[in-house]
């Protein structure tokens, strides 16, 4: 008796966690199965909430409607292009606000951090115009490359140099001899993997989510990313909800493996301001 | 190898001035110990001889040519930081071989280089660990390695036993001792703690307020401290100053203190001029008892009694000021006994008043 009272907050807890993690996995779960029913199937009442048999017609009709490797192949590629290159300019532009002293440092730094507070709908046309002008409308590069030195991914970097990389370690390797270059590649990178990872997981999960900015930017349905392609077969008369539902699926087993791969260097992004304060 | 010479250095940040015009000299292969109270600019200065801060004007000079504007890896000199400043990512052995690799120099020499390094700092089984693994000394010896494996032509040390615990500073402060006995490379090694200043080194500076006080051995700087500043700096525990008035002929110099009893010390050029001055009188140097003919004799009651074991540490009423007093002979003494001291009069010294430590 008296350990079961002992025990009751920790069981409530759990039951807690237990709960939250259920509601929060049902969509995953509930996508799913509705990739394995057909459209009929999914408009009968109740709805079938177990595993139907019709996931190999689902997967025929996929193709059918849409090419569906070929968009799977641009949302990689534009995710992974980006993601790269969005860490790379990030950590670099982090470096310079963290490393040097120049004139006016603290404003621009400022209005980098001001310009966060921006809701990105408004930016919306003037992105459109900015592409338009520079011509590249139509192309993924216009998808990934005006993020990738983003005021968010800059400000979390520079937060994380300042709690983990010491001033000392920076003279130290000046006095070793290490230029600008090898210092903030062999010394500094190393030692921000965690919000590297962190940032490397955000960035690519908003680039492979994104659906407004391959809206306005790409019309050739060869050059369709996932959420566009998956979008635009709901417009069709008798939208084949079967095969939509198994696309869904399948586009989001890549986030699901890159959190697996990083979840743990991103919790310890994430939290690593937090411990050391 | 090479010496180092500061000429009218100065340095501001803002409108604070903190180092005020340095004449230096160094000699090729010296050990020299910069010693002076937190935040005098002690490491501006070093950091400065790094090329890691600019001078705001003068000139810096290793091995006679002008440095100013060569960077901290054109002037070929290692730095140990206060915190060590380990590559927390890298091994032991790549911490040390950083700067060779850096310079391009083939694998083998480097292992070479590191490994024999390490052997003279008894760091072979370590190479393998990251720093995170290490010891706070077992980090210092890392830390020497990391400057002596690359041959500079000068070490600079910025207070590197700092954070160490006592017993493990003294050890290291062998150490570095044994070892500029060993590489008679140029050091200039940065501290506020003055017995590690005079202990390991052949020369201390002495800088206060961003003025050098005063240059020399470590014996010179103890017996004929320059001003009342260093004479409270050199020496543990600290000498004693007592305020009192100078009246001096061409051979006596003869000193009145504020409870009315006189002193009396044979003239020295470099006393102040006749009026208020300052007595400064070693805690070594008082001696209990009567003493003899030409000593100055006083009075005093002892307010507190500190055993240390091998000396008895007293505190005495001596002309009007409580004044510490070392006792080698262990004399059995009471609490509020009043007790007879003397004074060589070789002894005395005597500085203008107001500038103490
Ligand atoms: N980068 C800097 N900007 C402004 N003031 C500084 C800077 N570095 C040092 N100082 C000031 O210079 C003085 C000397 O500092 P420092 O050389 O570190 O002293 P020490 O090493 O002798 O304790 C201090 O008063 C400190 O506040
Ligand atoms: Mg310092």
């Amino acid at each position: 008796m008296t350990k079961l009272v002992r025990l009751l907050p920790r069981i409530s807890m759990q039951a807690f966690l237990m709960v939250s993690v259920c509601i929060t996995i049902f969509p995953f779960v509930w996508v799913a199965m509705m990739g394995t029913h057909s459209r009929s199937e999914i408009y009968s009442s109740p709805p079938p909430f177990y595993f139907g048999t019709r996931l190999l017609e689902n997967y025929e009709k996929l193709l059918e409607v849409m090419p569906f490797w070929t968009v799977l192949g641009n949302s990689l590629l534009v995710s992974v292009l980006g993601t790269i290159v969005t860490v790379l300019f990030c950590s670099m532009c982090a470096f310079g606000f963290f490393a040097y002293e120049f004139r006016g440092k603290n404003i621009v730094f400022g209005v980098m951090v001001a310009s966060m507070m921006v809701p990105p709908v408004l930016t919306l046309i003037p992105f459109f115009l900015t592409v338009k002008f520079l011509g590249i409308l139509d192309t993924h590069f216009a998808l990934w490359f005006p993020t990738s030195a983003n005021a968010m991914g800059i400000f979390l970097i520079r937060q994380y140099m300042v709690t983990s990389v010491s001033r000392d370690l920076l003279d130290a390797a000046k006095v070793d001899g290490a230029s600008d270059l090898r210092i903030y590649w062999s010394v500094v990178l190393p030692l921000i993997k965690p919000v590297l990872a962190t940032l490397a997981i955000i960035v690519f999960i908003a680039l492979w989510n994104n659906f407004l900015t391959p809206l306005i930017v790409i019309s050739s349905p060869e050059k369709y990313v996932l959420t566009l392609a998956l979008r635009s077969l709901q417009s069709v008369a008798n939208t084949p909800w079967g095969a939509v539902m198994l696309g869904t699926f399948m586009s989001m087993i890549p986030l699901l493996l890159a959190f697996l791969f990083f979840s743990k260097q991103m919790m310890a992004g994430l939290t690593a301001g937090a411990v050391k304060g | 190898m090479a010496g180092v010479e500061l000429r009218n250095l100065r340095k501001s940040f803002g409108k604070v001035e903190v180092l005020k015009g340095l004449d230096l000299k160094v000699e090729d292969g010296e050990f020299v110990a910069l010693v002076g109270p937190s935040g005098c600019g002690k490491s501006t200065l070093l950091r400065i001889l790094a090329g890691l801060e600019e001078e705001t004007a003068g000139d810096v000079l290793i091995g006679g040519e002008v440095v100013n504007d060569l960077s901290p890896r054109e002037r070929n000199i290692a730095m140990v930081f206060q915190s060590y400043a380990l590559y927390p990512h890298m091994t032991v052995a790549e911490n040390m071989g950083f700067n060779l690799k850096i310079s391009s120099k083939p694998k083998a020499e480097i292992k070479a280089r590191v490994q024999e390094t390490a052997e003279i700092l008894d760091l072979v089984h370590l190479l393998d660990r990251k720093p995170s693994q290490l010891s706070g000394g077992q980090r210092q010896r890392v830390a020497m390695g990391r400057a002596l494996v690359r041959n500079p032509d000068v070490f600079l040390f910025d207070e590197p036993l700092s954070n160490l615990d006592a017993k493990l500073r003294v050890q290291m402060r062998e150490e570095i001792k044994r070892l500029h006995h060993k590489v008679r490379t140029t050091k200039i090694y940065v501290t506020h703690d003055q017995i590690e200043a005079m202990t390991l080194a052949d020369r201390v500076v002495i800088l206060d307020r961003g003025i050098i006080q005063q240059v020399g051995t470590p014996t010179e700087l103890y017996r004929n401290p320059a001003n009342a500043f260093v004479a409270g700096f050199i020496g543990s525990p600290a000498m004693n100053f007592l305020p009192g008035m100078l009246q001096s002929d061409s051979d006596t110099a003869r000193i009145e203190l504020e409870d009315g009893s006189v002193l009396t010390a044979p003239r020295k050029p470099n006393h102040p001029r006749d009026g208020k001055v300052l007595l400064g009188l070693r805690p070594e140097h008082i001696m209990l008892g009567e003493g003899t003919g030409t000593s100055n004799a006083l009075t005093g009651r002892i307010d507190l009694i500190e055993p240390t074991g091998a000396q008895n540490h007293l505190r005495i009423k001596l002309g009007g000021q409580s004044t510490t007093v070392v006792d080698n002979n262990l004399t059995e003494v009471e609490l509020g006994q009043n007790v007879a001291v003397h004074v060589d009069p070789d002894k005395i010294h005597i500085f203008e008043a107001g500038n103490t430590a």
